[in-house]
């Protein structure tokens, strides 16, 4: 089920970027989804899945005509999409591409990876290039991928792409218990895969289908050491979500432990907290209630559609 | 709207861009620039390689 990870932070990229007036591409990349296993490489689930995610960004505001929708499967019937893969393949090394996909669910030190995966990052250059694409967006573990794109860009006459990185936002256990393993040779990136692979774990993130109550307990359980700022999960869906696009955040706080607190900066909240001046209990009430209501209206779209929802918890139980 | 406006817009919440100087040719000289975001279709681990 999609997370606030992609719902909240992908979507509020993807809003900002229509808003700047930017024609916006949802790739639902079915033929990568395959690559990687997703529901054991079953087409039929993972197009399922793809119509799931469609339904979810156009409750979150990105609906067909704001945005555009299109799957990797219907870019890769036009003429010309393979050559530019080839071509993609041709522009650098198989130990370049490899290092391009470091989270593929395995320890980038495994020999065992399917030799389709080297087909992923040439892929995902050579849509870029077919889409006819100024930018490309992603979370920074999307990095060079990107960067592979525009060296084989500048390479092969075809133009670089601006990439845009946004944070990948962290599960509730913060860096409490972290996927093991190396994922990257850049250990601050590997400890940032490490942490959103975490999410695959139930409970360990927040979905945008989450209930209000659901939301608090979840949050109530989250990962949040008085004081201590690094690796908190509160903290950053804070800098993350809360600051994002306002000038100052409202903490709601009984009279009796202080009264409200107006907070001008993320800057200000991290020295407050650090400081002991606010109590995890009163960060956690304060997200819970923004969101809820951040996902309001996500919760109203499926209360229409209950059937894809559904459909989609079933699909993943049985996965 | 003001090119400095949609500079923001793009930039705001991100950790890095690539290049920066490049995205603000991009905004000066295209009124409707394309851009996209990649999303495998999963369930399980959500925010997948695409994404």
């Amino acid at each position: 089920m999609m997370h606030i990870g992609t719902g909240l932070v992908c979507g509020g990229k993807m809003k900002d970027m229509v808003e700047a007036g930017f024609d916006f591409i949802i790739f639902l990349a079915d033929w990568h989804s395959m690559i990687n296993n997703k529901f054991g490489g079953d087409m039929g689930k993972i197009r399922k899945a793809g119509e799931y995610f469609k339904h979810c960004f156009t409750a979150l505001g990105l609906s067909e005509g704001r945005a555009h929708y299109l799957w990797a499967s219907e870019l890769a019937d036009q003429p010309g999409y393979w050559e530019r893969v080839l071509r993609v393949g041709k522009s650098t090394t198989a130990q370049r591409v490899m290092r391009a996909l470091p989270i593929m669910g395995k320890d980038m030190k495994s020999q065992e990876s399917e030799a389709a995966a080297l087909f992923y990052p040439c892929m995902q250059a050579a849509d870029i290039f077919q889409m006819k694409l100024d930018v490309a967006c992603g979370g920074i573990d999307q990095r060079k991928a990107h960067v592979l794109a525009r060296e084989a860009g500048e390479h092969l006459g075809w133009g670089k792409p601006v990439s845009v990185h946004t944070p990948v936002l962290m599960g509730l256990a913060g860096f409490e218990s972290l996927e093991k393993g190396s994922f990257d040779e850049d250990p601050k990136l590997s400890r940032v895969i490490a942490a959103k692979m975490s999410k695959s774990k139930p409970g360990s993130n927040i979905l945008i289908h989450d209930s209000p109550e659901v939301i608090s307990e979840k949050l109530r359980k989250a990962y949040c050491p008085p004081g201590v700022v690094e690796g908190n999960p509160l903290l950053e869906y804070y800098r993350v979500l809360a600051f994002l696009g306002s000038e100052h955040v409202l903490l709601k706080r009984d009279s009796k432990y202080g009264g409200d607190i107006d907070l001008g900066s993320y800057r200000e909240l991290e020295e407050i907290y650090k400081a002991g001046k606010i109590h995890p209990q009163d960060l956690k009430s304060n997200m819970a209630a923004m969101l809820s209501d951040k996902l309001a209206p996500v919760r109203e779209y499926f209360s229409q559609h209950e059937s894809i929802l559904e459909g989609m918890q079933k699909m993943e139980a049985g996965s | 709207m003001d090119p400095e406006k949609r500079l923001d817009l793009v930039t705001r919440g991100t950790v890095e861009i690539i290049r920066e100087s490049e995205l603000r040719e991009l905004l000066a000289s295209k009124k409707k620039p394309r851009a996209y975001w990649g999303f495998e279709c999963s369930g399980k681990q959500a925010q997948a390689c695409t994404d």
